[in-house]
C-alpha cells in the first residue's frame, strides 16, 4: 500500500511540474503575442514597449532596427556596407541589425510573418509584397515618400515601379530598370575566327566551333529558374515583344505563335549544345566562373553583372545584342529587351516597436543603395536620381548600355517582377526542363497551357 | 509488476505527460493539415472553406503522379540497399574472429553523424558534369559520363542512393544491437549439428531479427515517402520538378506559390500514405508471429 502511495505521489510530482512547466511558458508567450483572445492586455504591453522605446529615442538611446536583406557579393555588400556608415552620421542613434536574406523563395520571412516576428525593415519582392499587403503585414508608405522627398528623387522611368497595384507604395525601389544582358567573351570569338552571332543559324556555327574545342557555348546557372525563364525571354522576345511579361498578365497566351516558335527555337538551340549538359544543375557561382575563366564563351545575366565581368576579362568582355530568326528581325528587336524594373525594395513591418522611424530608415537605406550602386558598382541603372557621379570611370559595356537605353521600346520582367506566382513557378520549372534538352517544346507548351488555365 | 500494472492512476499518470505532448505536436498539427487542405489559404490571412477543390487539383495535377512515382523508386531503393548492406555488414562484423571489426563498425556508422547538407554538398560534388566520378570515366577512356543529377528518369535513383549510403549506418548500427541480443548458444548447437555459418545466420539470426527488420523497413519505406531534403539540394527537385516529392510539392506550393492549402492536401496524402505503410508491415509482421505461437502451441500440444 505504501508502495502504492508513493508511486502515485511521485507521478503526481511528475505531471505536476510538467504542468507547471508548461503554464508558465503559456503565460510569458500571452504577454509577448497579441491574441486575439487577450488583445487588450497584449496591446497593452505593446504599447509600453513602444512608448519605453521613443522616450529612448527621444533622450538619445541607441535604437536597434532588424533588417532583413541581401547580403551575399559585392553588389550587395557595398551599398549595404556604404548605407550603414551614412546611417550613422545622419541617425548616430539608430543600430542596424543585419539579418542576411536566405535564398529561400520567401520562406523565411513568411514563416516570420505567420509568427509575427517580421524584421522592422525587409526586402521585399513583388511576390511577398502582394501576400503581406492582404495580411497587413506591410506598412503604407505613402507619406513618408512624400514627407522623405522620396517620390521627388524618383526617375520617371522609374514612377510606375513604386506603386502597388492598389495605387499604394509598400516598399521602397533601389533598383530601376534592370536588362538581361547577352555577355560573351571577346577573346574567345577573335581566337575562333567567329563574329558575333546576329541570326540564330550564326549562333547554330558558333555552337558548333566552340563545342568541337571543347569550350562550353554559353554557361546556364540553370539551378536558378530566373535564368532559365530569363533563356526563354530573350529568345521568346524576338517573336513577341512582351515576352514573359504579356503571359504573366494575360495578355499572350503561350500557344500565340510567337511563343511556340520560342520554344522550338530554343529546343533547338539545346539539342545543338547551346548549354553546358548539367546546366540545370549549375549554380551562380559555377557558371559564372566557367564564363570568366574562358571555359564558356557566352553567358545570361543582368546588367549588373557588368562590373564584375569587367573586372575579371577588362576588354575582352562585352555584351550583344540578342540573336534573332534573320538578319531584318535582328535589326527589329535590338530595341525590345528582356527584363525590367519591379516593385521589389525595402518594405516595413507597420507592427514593428517604431514602425515610423523604421519607414524613415527604409528611405534613407534605399537612397544610399542607389548612391552606392552609382559611384562604387558603376551602375546608373537605380531607381533615385542621386545627383552623384561614379568614382572612376563607367566601364565600356554600361557606356553601351547608357546608349543603347534611350532607343528601347520595350521591356519584360525578371521573375521576382512577376505577379502571378502560379505563372512564376510554372515558367521557371518548365524552362528548366526545356534547357534540360529531355522536355520537348510541345511538352512546355502543353503544360504551360494547363498551368496557365 | 502486476501490482505496478493494476495501478490505473499511476499508468494515467506516467502516460500523461508523454500523451499531452503527442497531442499538442503531433495529432492536433495533423489534424489542422486535414482541415486546411479544404481550404484557399495564403498561411497568413483567414482560410476560405473550397471544399475538395485543392483535393481535384491534386489528383489531376503530372507533378502528383511523378512524386508519387518518385517516393516509390526512392523508398524501394534505400530499403533493398540499407537492409542488404547493413544486414551484411552487420554479420560480417558480428564475427569475433575478424580483424578490423572496430574500425569498421565505426566506419559504417559515421555518415549517419555527418549533416545532410555536407552529404550532399560531398555527392554533388562527385556527381557534378565536371565532377570527379566522370572524371574517373574519362580517365579510365570511358565513355561512360553521365548527367548523373540532371537526367530526367535517373536522377531519382541517384539521389536515392545518396540518402541509402548516408543512412545504411543506422539500420547497421539496430541489426548490430540485434544479432548481440541472440544467445550464442544457439549457433553452438547449430554447429554441432554440422550447420554451415551461412546456414546458421539464414536459419536463427535474420529470423530472429524479425522485430528489428520490422522497425528498419518503416523507417526506410516512411523515410522514403517523406523524402525531401536530398532533391532539395542536389536538384532542386528538377530538372522541371521530375525528382519532386509529395513533401516537395508541399513545400514548393507553400513558400513559392503562397498556396498553403494545396500544399497542404499533397501532406495529407503523404501522411495517409504513410499510415498505410505502416499498417500494411504491421499486418504482415503481426501474421508472421501469430503463425509462430500457433506451431509452437501444436508443439506443445504434440509433445
Amino acid at each position: 500500500m505504501k508502495k502504492r502511495i508513493l508511486s502515485t505521489l511521485m507521478c503526481a510530482t511528475v505531471a505536476l511540474t510538467s504542468l507547471i512547466g508548461c503554464g508558465s511558458t503559456e503565460a510569458q508567450t500571452t504577454t509577448d503575442t497579441p491574441a486575439a483572445t487577450e488583445a487588450p492586455a497584449a496591446s497593452e504591453t505593446k504599447t509600453e514597449e513602444k512608448a519605453a522605446d521613443t522616450t529612448a529615442d527621444a533622450s538619445g538611446d541607441k535604437v536597434t532596427l532588424s533588417i532583413y536583406t541581401q547580403y551575399a557579393d559585392d553588389d550587395t555588400k557595398v551599398p549595404y556596407d556604404y548605407a550603414v556608415e551614412q546611417l550613422k552620421e545622419a541617425y548616430p542613434n539608430v543600430e542596424l541589425n543585419l539579418i542576411v536574406q536566405a535564398q529561400d523563395d520567401g520562406q523565411t520571412l513568411k514563416t516570420l510573418a505567420a509568427t509575427g516576428q517580421l524584421p522592422d525593415i525587409y526586402q521585399a519582392s513583388t511576390d511577398l509584397i502582394n501576400t503581406f499587403r492582404e495580411s497587413n503585414q506591410i506598412m503604407v508608405l505613402n507619406d513618408v515618400a512624400k514627407s522623405t522627398g522620396f517620390l521627388d528623387k524618383l526617375y520617371d522611368a522609374n514612377k510606375d515601379l513604386a506603386y502597388a497595384e492598389d495605387g499604394n507604395i509598400y516598399a521602397f525601389p533601389f533598383s530601376g530598370q534592370e536588362y538581361v544582358l547577352w555577355y560573351y567573351n571577346k577573346a574567345l570569338f577573335e581566337e575562333n575566327g567567329l563574329a558575333v552571332p546576329e541570326t540564330y543559324d550564326d549562333l547554330l556555327n558558333c555552337i558548333e566551333v566552340f563545342k568541337s574545342k571543347g569550350i562550353t557555348p554559353l554557361a546556364l546557372f540553370g539551378q536558378e529558374g530566373w535564368n532559365t525563364a530569363a533563356a526563354y525571354d530573350v529568345v521568346a522576345t524576338r517573336y513577341a515583344a512582351g515576352g514573359i511579361k504579356a503571359l504573366d498578365e494575360g495578355t499572350a497566351k503561350v500557344t500565340d505563335e510567337g511563343y511556340v516558335k520560342a520554344a522550338k527555337k530554343l529546343e533547338e538551340l539545346v539539342a545543338a549544345g547551346l548549354f553546358q549538359e548539367d546546366a540545370t544543375t549549375t549554380n551562380y557561382d559555377q557558371a559564372s566562373e566557367k564564363f570568366l575563366s574562358g571555359e564558356a564563351a557566352m553567358f545570361i545575366n543582368g546588367q549588373w553583372y557588368i562590373e564584375d565581368a569587367t573586372k575579371a576579362l577588362g576588354e575582352n568582355v562585352d555584351w550583344m545584342f540578342y540573336p534573332a530568326e534573320d538578319a531584318a528581325s535582328y535589326e527589329a528587336g535590338k530595341a525590345a529587351f528582356s527584363g525590367g524594373g519591379s516593385a521589389s525594395g525595402f518594405a516595413v513591418n507597420p507592427d514593428s516597436a517604431n514602425a515610423e522611424l523604421a519607414a524613415e530608415v527604409a528611405e534613407f537605406i534605399t537612397e544610399k543603395y542607389c548612391e552606392a550602386k552609382v559611384m562604387y558598382r558603376h551602375n546608373p541603372l537605380v531607381a533615385l536620381n542621386t545627383g552623384k557621379e561614379p568614382d572612376s570611370e563607367y566601364p565600356a559595356m554600361m557606356k553601351k548600355l547608357s546608349d543603347t537605353l534611350p532607343s528601347v521600346t520595350s521591356t519584360t520582367k525578371f521573375t521576382w517582377g512577376l505577379t502571378n506566382s502560379t505563372f512564376n513557378d510554372g515558367i521557371q520549372s518548365e524552362s528548366q526542363g526545356l534547357v534540360s534538352g529531355q522536355f520537348t517544346a510541345d511538352e512546355f507548351i502543353e503544360d504551360m497551357n494547363d498551368i496557365m488555365e | 509488476m502486476k501490482k505496478y500494472m493494476g495501478n490505473k492512476l499511476a499508468i494515467i499518470l506516467f502516460i500523461l505527460p508523454a500523451l499531452a505532448i503527442f497531442i499538442t505536436f503531433d495529432f492536433i498539427p495533423i489534424i489542422q493539415v486535414f482541415a486546411y487542405s479544404f481550404t484557399d489559404w495564403n498561411g497568413l490571412t483567414m482560410p476560405n472553406f473550397t471544399g475538395l477543390k485543392n483535393y481535384i487539383e491534386l489528383f489531376t495535377d503530372r507533378v502528383f503522379y511523378t512524386s508519387n512515382k518518385n517516393q516509390l523508386i526512392f523508398a524501394i531503393v534505400i530499403t533493398v540497399y540499407q537492409m542488404f548492406f547493413a544486414t551484411v555488414f552487420a554479420i560480417t562484423i558480428s564475427d569475433k574472429k575478424m580483424k578490423g571489426r572496430k574500425f569498421l563498425r565505426v566506419a559504417y556508422f559515421i555518415p549517419v553523424i555527418l549533416s545532410v547538407t555536407v552529404v550532399c554538398q560531398l555527392w554533388s560534388a562527385i556527381l557534378s558534369g565536371e565532377g570527379l566520378l566522370n572524371k574517373l570515366f574519362e580517365a579510365a577512356g570511358s565513355g561512360f559520363s553521365q548527367n548523373w543529377l540532371g537526367d530526367r528518369y535517373k536522377a531519382i535513383y541517384v539521389i536515392a542512393f545518396v540518402n541509402a549510403w548516408q543512412w545504411m549506418g543506422y539500420q547497421f548500427a539496430l541489426i548490430v544491437a540485434g544479432i548481440k541480443s541472440i544467445p550464442a548458444d544457439y549457433y553452438e548447437a547449430a554447429k554441432i549439428d554440422g550447420c554451415s555459418n551461412v546456414l546458421a545466420h539464414l536459419k536463427i539470426t535474420i529470423p530472429l531479427l524479425a522485430e528489428t527488420y520490422k522497425f528498419c523497413l518503416i523507417i526506410s519505406l516512411t523515410g522514403g515517402i517523406k523524402a525531401f531534403t536530398e532533391m532539395n539540394i542536389l536538384t532542386g527537385g528538377g530538372p522541371n520538378k521530375s525528382t519532386f516529392t509529395l513533401t516537395y510539392m508541399m513545400y514548393n506550393a507553400a513558400f513559392k506559390k503562397s498556396d498553403y492549402g494545396y500544399g497542404l492536401a499533397a501532406a495529407s496524402i503523404m501522411v495517409i500514405e504513410c499510415m498505410l505503410v505502416m499498417l500494411v508491415i504491421n499486418f504482415i509482421f503481426r501474421e508472421k508471429n501469430q503463425k509462430k505461437e500457433e506451431e509452437k502451441s501444436r508443439r506443445r500440444r504434440n509433445a
